[in-house]
């Protein structure tokens, strides 16, 4: 078998998507179907992950149907099955995990577990044929805010994550109290574009630190707190948008801030941005500013792939594979898993 | 027919290979709650020594509740794989009714209990006749004393079994004098009575999809029960459900099931 033949299976089901996709080779997408749970949890303001887990159970068969029929091949052409097997919800992660052992030991091929943070950044991959490490990641999802230096497709240096919340929590946490319906980020993002990112001074915390990649969004959320009640305390109008756009701009600056500091220490130009907060317009037109005037280039995985989805998995599967990372059929679920150091 | 059987309803993780005239290879676990990580092993390891080959099964069985919710999620998540690989029929075996069929005895019913958390229990009472077990009644969720007082009121012997019994607070609870509780070796489910039950299920034409296939849960999430009672006027109404969507083409709801 040619390497660039190679058909992966990826599976992914980690929160409140399900999905199956086919990769041929690294970077031929033929099908990435995503099966979203949104409209579900919507009702709850957050995803319930006993919810999640029935859901994903119905359609996790359904998701891998419909992807090898959209790639057009038979399920005996896949060559081997790349399952996220965390970080996530536990109950929802093994679903996934469960049925992706039981093909790999049906069909005698082999298996991949994936770290999910891992395949954020390997989607880039997907919408950029021409991309080749090393680069800066920027990884910025639900639960995790990180920069990542890329040395190779198997080899990861963490330069600093998140002490607290993530960015992606915070956006959530903060939304949920403006009362504005779940998932919160997307929602914030819409009514910023409205607002003035000027009129509120929220803090900027651990941003002036050159050389410190860690984050805090812990007390940036607790300010948007404290601001929202001291107003409501003084029985004065709160104007959202304008809450909402000096939030994200506060946020988006100690992104920004940061990703430019990485770039300039390790002498890269360029710089990737993934996982699911990517989707905010906000913050990529601002890094793609940023990183136009440093005469950095900018990646960005667009909406589709920036979301979860099975493709970014087949894709980090693939590469795992290349250096012999399979995983055994005893593999299990970690929800805890995190996004380190790495040389394959 | 040669069928493979899984029950990890509980904590018992239990994997069966039979053919119509036997129990081939049973490999039962009682041993810390390791299924995820040893259920598709413990399958290799039962194909192997029964000497069968996968693709001559004929049917994969699995316990479906109700039981523990991640457990019968990772059994039928597994069976489901095994099915659609292996281009072969599934079905779903009810739990409580795979764990009556410890006791086939004419005469005495069996009182079929599994944890539901807090005090309650999954309770289900069968009897057997001419080879079958009966449904006497439905399975339906009780505090586990309410469930065993009824018990007390019934016309003939009553042998219980369950992993309630593994409870602290089970022990709270004294017999009646017509109840009596399983031995340890039949206290739990075992696949080789899922592979019997699944056997004569599949041959009475009662094959599940592994499309839509969901376990019995009987119980909504804790988060919907709240939800009902604090919303009762939508209650009733219909969920929304899921969308799949073509991440490629961006097409929404490319399939209805
Ligand atoms: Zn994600």
């Amino acid at each position: 078998m040619i390497e660039k033949d190679i058909l992966t299976l990826g599976i992914e089901s980690s929160c409140d998507e399900t999905s199956a996709a086919v990769l041929r080779g690294g970077r031929q997408l033929l099908s990435n179907i995503i099966s979203t749970q949104i409209p579900v949890h919507q009702k709850f303001g957050g995803v319930v992950p006993e919810i999640a887990s029935r859901k994903h159970i119905v359609n996790v068969m359904p998701v891998i149907d419909e992807a090898l029929s959209r790639a057009n091949v038979g399920l005996g052409d896949i060559n081997q099955i790349a399952v996220t097997y965390g970080p996530g919800l536990v109950g929802a992660l093994l679903v996934g995990v469960s049925v992706a052992k039981s093909l790999s030991y049906a069909l005698d091929i082999p298996l991949i577990g994936v770290n999910h943070l891992e395949g954020h950044i390997f989607a880039n991959f997907l919408s950029y044929p021409d991309l080749e490490p090393p680069f800066v990641a920027l990884v910025v999802s639900g639960g995790h805010t990180a920069l990542v230096h890329v040395k190779g497709y198997g080899h990861f240096e963490m330069m600093g994550q998140t002490r607290d919340d993530a960015a992606g929590e915070a956006f959530d946490k903060v939304a949920r109290v403006m009362g504005l319906p779940y998932p919160g980020g997307p929602q914030i993002d819409k009514l910023a574009k409205d607002g003035n990112p000027d009129a509120i001074d929220f803090p900027r915390a651990l941003s002036k630190s050159r050389g410190n990649y860690e984050f805090s969004f812990s007390g940036l959320k607790s300010a948007v707190l404290n601001y929202l009640n001291s107003m409501e305390m003084k029985h004065q109008t709160i104007v959202k948008a304008d809450v909402a756009a000096s939030f994200q701009k506060a946020v988006t600056e100690v992104l920004v801030d940061k990703a430019i500091d990485a770039l300039s220490e390790t002498g890269l130009d360029k710089l990737v941005l993934a996982g699911g907060v990517a989707a905010n317009s906000s913050l990529e037109g601002r890094l793609k500013h940023a990183a136009t005037e440093h005469g950095v280039k900018f990646y960005f995985p667009g909406l589709a792939l920036c979301t979860d989805n099975a493709a970014m998995i087949a894709c980090r599967g693939y590469y795992q594979s290349l250096t012999g990372k399979y995983s055994a059929l005893y593999l299990n679920a970690e929800p805890g898993l995190s996004l380190e150091s790495r040389m394959d | 027919m040669l069928i493979l059987a899984i029950d990890t309803a509980t904590s018992v993780s239990s994997i069966a290979v039979a053919d119509d005239s036997k129990i081939i290879a049973e490999i039962t676990v009682d041993n810390r709650l390791t299924h995820s990580e040893t259920l598709v092993p413990h399958i290799e390891a039962a194909m192997k020594i029964s000497e069968k080959s996968k693709d001559a099964l004929d049917g994969i069985a699995v316990s479906i509740g109700p039981g523990s919710f991640t457990g019968l999620r990772i059994g039928l998540g597994t069976a489901k794989g095994l099915s659609y690989a292996l281009k072969c029929p599934i079905v779903g075996v009810p739990t409580l009714e795979a764990l009556a069929y410890h006791f086939p005895v004419p005469g005495v019913y069996t009182a079929a209990f599994a944890d539901a958390q807090k005090g309650n229990v999954y309770f289900g009472l069968y009897s057997f006749k001419e080879g079958n077990i009966i449904e006497v009644k439905p399975v339906q969720v009780l505090p586990f004393a309410e469930a065993v007082s009824y018990c007390g009121t019934l016309d003939a012997p009553v042998m219980m079994a369950g992993d309630i019994f593994r409870k602290k607070s089970a022990k709270k609870v004294s017999l009646p004098e017509n109840c009596d509780k399983a031995p340890s070796n039949l206290l739990l489910p075992r696949a080789a009575n899922v592979a019997l039950l699944g056997m004569r299920m599949l041959s009475e034409g009662k094959k599940g999809n592994v499309m839509d296939m969901e376990p019995i849960y009987i119980r909504k999430s804790e988060a919907e029960v709240l939800w009902d009672r604090r919303h009762p006027e939508t209650a009733a109404k219909s969920e929304p459900s899921s969308i799949m969507i073509d991440a490629i083409s961006g097409e929404r709801g490319v399939r209805n099931d």
